[in-house]
């Protein structure tokens, strides 16, 4: 593709920084282990903050006695969820298209009168160390009315089984379609004749599938550190996907205003969407405020994983896909029921577009609901549904050409999307070159080349990856230091290698090294408010903003440059660092800046909201070699093709890329929470939550595609999401072909595909 | 109840007060403040607390900090030389082996000791080596890349 940049005036130049494999910038700090995530923080006189979880999974609380915790010599604060003000359901915070209630956030952070899942906080305590305050926990005596733990999405539906959040108002159903037990919301898209077109049609493929629930697995265990001022000031140094939004969650949670709160990010040791709703920060802030002390949590690995932070939704999904003696889709119906765990609110709207996006299809009947059950609080995880989804649907798709004896990426050629095509919502897609990308996948290596033959059986799968992500709002200032160089704040925080992507945008707007660009992760106090960095939307619209704020601090030098040239500013002309007035002079940034700098500071200013959106697409392939002895899966090959519009770092981009595969393999394979029927996580560990190693995978290849997106600076898409999407079934599909039997339950794990081909067996 | 423990970190003779309960990771970390090796579960399932100990990679949140007396012990803060970086630092630099960088410390050390006892690994023996840490942004190709780069960079050596 041309590697040139429509400039502002609509002509175009080369790129010199954007697009460049360069080393992250921060990367000198993350091998030598100077980084500083909020567990290494010290504070003056600091103590730390631990969090009582409920040992039951369902019931009510009918007293908690601290007394004897509070006793403790070397214990500083208890506090329940008498200590907080109380949030009622609906208290909206801006949060993106939708906003976000924070009540959602006060239950998953401390349990009022009820508790909805086991590891739920019911109290926690302030001590002067580790060891006084587990002490202190254990001393702290709570008496339950304990309930029926309703673990499975059909004990929740059962018509007699106990409501779990009364006060939910379930969304979406009616008289036609009453709500059933336990559910909290429902969601419909119906387009023509579905049933008409299944009954018309020349093949059917169809499958129903489980999928288990599993967690995002960030290596970091959540971890803030809160101070308060005494005079109604809290500062919270935090690992977070937003600052502004852990800022508004707590101070909604504390009863405070928002701007008496400063959130600082710190590095984030992995998020992938379970950072952003807030676990500690209300509670050290709180306990903080009580004491007088800085207060430190951090959680541990079992407390991460069985307390309820994350866990990404389990899923029942039944797809139906109908197409004509062409090959051409006639209909989608989907019915999708997802596990939120203890509080609703987990989208279907999400899943059901990341199956049937990728498609043209004239009747479409996808219906969602989502089950309330006494287990963890489900949260966001990497592209939220699509993997579920795509395991249903892409499966389903790999059936149907079967059935009609096509090759399954001939089948998705005749049927995907394309630019104009009509989304499942009813509207045309922006640019969304899948033709493109199967053209790739096709004429690869990859695909072409015979999978070869071994010792056990081998097979090869493929899948298509839709995401449509978000644009929400970002915020950057660029302020130029007395010697010329310009410093990028942000208000995102930094997940994925936002600080490089935005000082190669910085270096590529002033024509500048990009070592001679700053950029830094402002606090909520320094910075401007952007949402959280999710929804593969941060690379895109901090782009955005950065380039506004570094046209605008441009600008800004120009008037000064004329008036030291004694010139029009439309006079001088600007390259890498300097003004120019034809022959008769000229000034550079660093002598500008030192000859100003008392005229005062020159600060550009950037914000993005409503950026056209980035959409995700692309498709896998996978080899496989499966042992019917065993039921063991190993990966042999894998490349994933992604349009990823324009990578601004291709390492990165990769990086992202080799991530999601790798999350998404594990989920495919190994991971799932198991549950036992009092709601105990029975495999709350990394050795028993079985997340993949350096051994368990293959080197995953990866193609990309630059197809710029109209509107968006440099043309640039999201990229981290899209790829975890279609791992799973592309690994399953793969399954089917190496050992013949359709794989409905995900992890497909070895006993369950030694299960599978022993059913088929027989 | 408290005792001391002398050893020999990084180079340097530390002594340390720790808590009986201690772990040679609480010792680092909270004692030391040595607070590049982190903790991802405490249970040794994860490698993130890798350091050194006698030259060998140890979970250092597995061993009680009063076992670590009188032993010679290396963290992600000893690695590099001043400021220049150890060749596996910057091969995972320079190879983008570095995403979030929680495990990073520990990847590091893992593969520093495989070098050590193994200068040219092949590809299956430096994921052996490194399959005791878990990385969950990276997916391991460009670790495993950056340390392949090491092994066959012959300009330099390994220290």
């Amino acid at each position: 593709m041309s590697n040139e940049l429509t400039s502002p005036s609509g002509g175009t130049m080369p790129l010199q920084v954007v697009g460049k494999r360069l080393a992250r910038v921060d990367a000198g700090e993350r091998v030598t282990g100077r980084a500083i995530y909020p567990a290494d923080l010290v504070r003056p006189g600091m103590a730390v903050g631990a969090i009582k979880r409920s040992t039951i999974a369902h019931g009510r609380i009918v007293r908690i006695d601290t007394a004897k915790a509070r006793s403790m010599k070397g214990v500083l604060s208890v506090v329940t969820a008498a200590d907080f003000p109380e949030v009622k359901p609906g208290t909206m915070y801006p949060f993106g298209e939708t906003g976000a209630d924070a009540w959602i956030s006060a239950v998953t952070v401390m349990a009022r009168d009820k508790v909805l899942w086991r590891g739920q906080p019911v109290a926690a305590v302030a001590a002067v160390d580790d060891y006084i305050a587990a002490q202190a926990l254990a001393a702290i005596a709570v008496e339950y009315e304990e309930r029926p733990a309703l673990i499975s999405i059909e004990a929740a539906m059962a018509s007699d089984a106990d409501l779990i959040v009364p006060d939910a108002k379930p969304k979406g159903f009616d008289a036609d379609n009453p709500a059933p037990r336990n559910a909290s919301g429902r969601t419909v898209i119906v387009r023509g004749d579905v049933a008409a077109a299944l009954a018309g049609a020349a093949a059917v493929g169809e499958v129903a599938v489980t999928v288990d629930t599993a967690h995002q697995g960030y290596l970091e265990p959540h971890a803030c550190v809160a101070e308060s001022d005494g005079q109604g000031n809290l500062t919270i140094w935090v690992s977070t996907q937003g600052i502004f939004q852990a800022e508004l969650q707590t101070a909604a949670l504390l009863g405070l205003p928002q701007s008496k709160i400063k959130v600082v990010p710190l590095e984030v040791g992995g998020a992938f969407g379970g950072k952003i709703t807030v676990h500690v920060e209300p509670v050290a802030a709180r306990l903080a405020q009580l004491t007088g002390r800085p207060i430190k949590i951090v959680t541990s690995r079992e407390e991460v994983l069985a307390g309820g932070s994350g866990p990404a939704a389990a899923a029942r999904i039944r797809i139906k896909v109908a197409a004509d003696g062409q090959g051409k889709l006639t209909a989608i119906d989907g019915r999708y029921v997802l596990d939120s765990g203890g509080l609703p609110g987990t989208p279907t709207t999400l899943m059901m577009q990341a199956s049937a996006a990728p498609y043209q299809c004239p009747n479409l009947h996808l219906e969602g609901i989502d089950i309330v059950t006494n287990k963890p609080r489900t949260e966001a995880y990497r592209g939220p549904g699509g993997i579920q989804a795509a395991f249903a649907m892409e499966q389903a798709i790999d059936e149907l050409a079967l059935k009609l004896d096509l090759d399954p990426l001939e089948l998705r050629r005749r049927n995907s999307a394309r630019t104009g095509s009509t989304m499942p919502i009813g509207t045309p897609f922006p640019s969304i070159p899948f033709p493109d990308v199967i053209e790739r996948m096709a004429s690869h290596d990859s695909w072409r080349q015979p999978i070869g033959s071994g010792a056990l059986p081998r097979g090869r799968g493929v899948a298509l990856g839709y995401w449509r992500g978000t644009s929400m709002t970002s915020a950057a200032h660029v302020m130029m230091s007395g010697d010329g160089r310009p410093m990028v704040t942000m208000g995102a925080v930094d997940i994925t290698g936002t600080r490089t992507a935005m000082a190669q945008v910085a270096a590529e707007e002033f024509g500048i090294e990009i070592g001679d660009v700053l950029v830094q992760m402002g606090d909520s106090k320094a910075a401007g408010y952007s949402d959280a960095s999710a929804g593969s939307r941060v690379g895109r619209t901090m782009a955005a903003a950065v380039s506004e704020a570094c046209r605008d601090a441009l600008g800004q030098l120009r008037r000064r440059a004329a008036e030291k040239l004694q010139c029009r500013t439309e006079d001088l002309s600007y390259e890498r660092g300097v003004f120019r007035r034809d022959q008769a002079g000229s000034i550079n940034l660093e002598d500008l800046m030192r000859s100003t700098i008392g005229e005062g500071a020159v600060i550009g200013r950037g914000v993005s909201t409503k950026l056209p959106l980035g959409v995700e697409i692309g498709g896998h392939i996978c080899d496989v070699e499966v042992d019917p002895d065993t039921g063991q899966v190993t990966i042999l090959r894998y490349t994933a093709f992604q349009d990823v519009g324009r990578a601004l770092n291709p390492p990165a981009v990769e990086g992202q890329i080799q991530g999601s595969v790798s999350q998404g393999a594990g989920w495919a394979l190994t991971e799932a929470f198991d549950y036992a029927a009092d709601g105990r996580l029975r495999n709350a560990s990394l050795l028993d939550y079985r997340m993949p190693t350096a051994l368990d995978l293959p080197k995953i290849d990866v193609v990309l595609l630059e197809t710029p997106v109209p509107g968006v600076p440099y043309g640039v898409r999201g990229v981290a999401e899209m790829p975890i999407v279609p791992v799973a079934a592309a690994i399953a599909s793969a399954v089917r072909r190496a050992v013949g039997v359709r794989m409905t339950a995900m992890p497909m794990t070895p006993e369950r595909v030694l299960q599978a081909i022993k059913k088929a067996r027989r | 109840m408290k005792s001391i423990v002398q050893a020999e970190i990084n180079g340097e003779p530390r002594e340390a007060l720790v808590d009986t309960r201690d772990t040679l990771l609480v010792m680092l970390r909270d004692r030391l403040g040595l607070t590049g090796t982190k903790e991802g579960c405490g249970n040794g399932n994860c490698g993130t607390c890798t350091a050194l100990v006698d030259g060998d990679p140890v979970c250092s949140c597995l061993m009680l900090a009063a076992e670590a007396d009188g032993s010679r012990i290396t963290t992600i803060e000893g690695v590099a030389s001043g400021n220049e970086l150890h060749p596996v630092q910057a091969a995972l630099v320079t190879h983008g082996g570095t995403q979030c960088g929680y495990c990073t410390p520990g990847i590091v050390l893992s593969a520093v000791a495989l070098l050590k006892r193994n200068p040219k690994p092949s590809e299956h023996e430096i994921r052996h080596a490194i399959a005791g840490n878990l990385c969950r942004c990276t997916g391991y190709d460009k670790i495993v890349t950056a340390i392949a780069a090491v092994a066959a960079d012959t300009s330099g050596g390994v220290r």
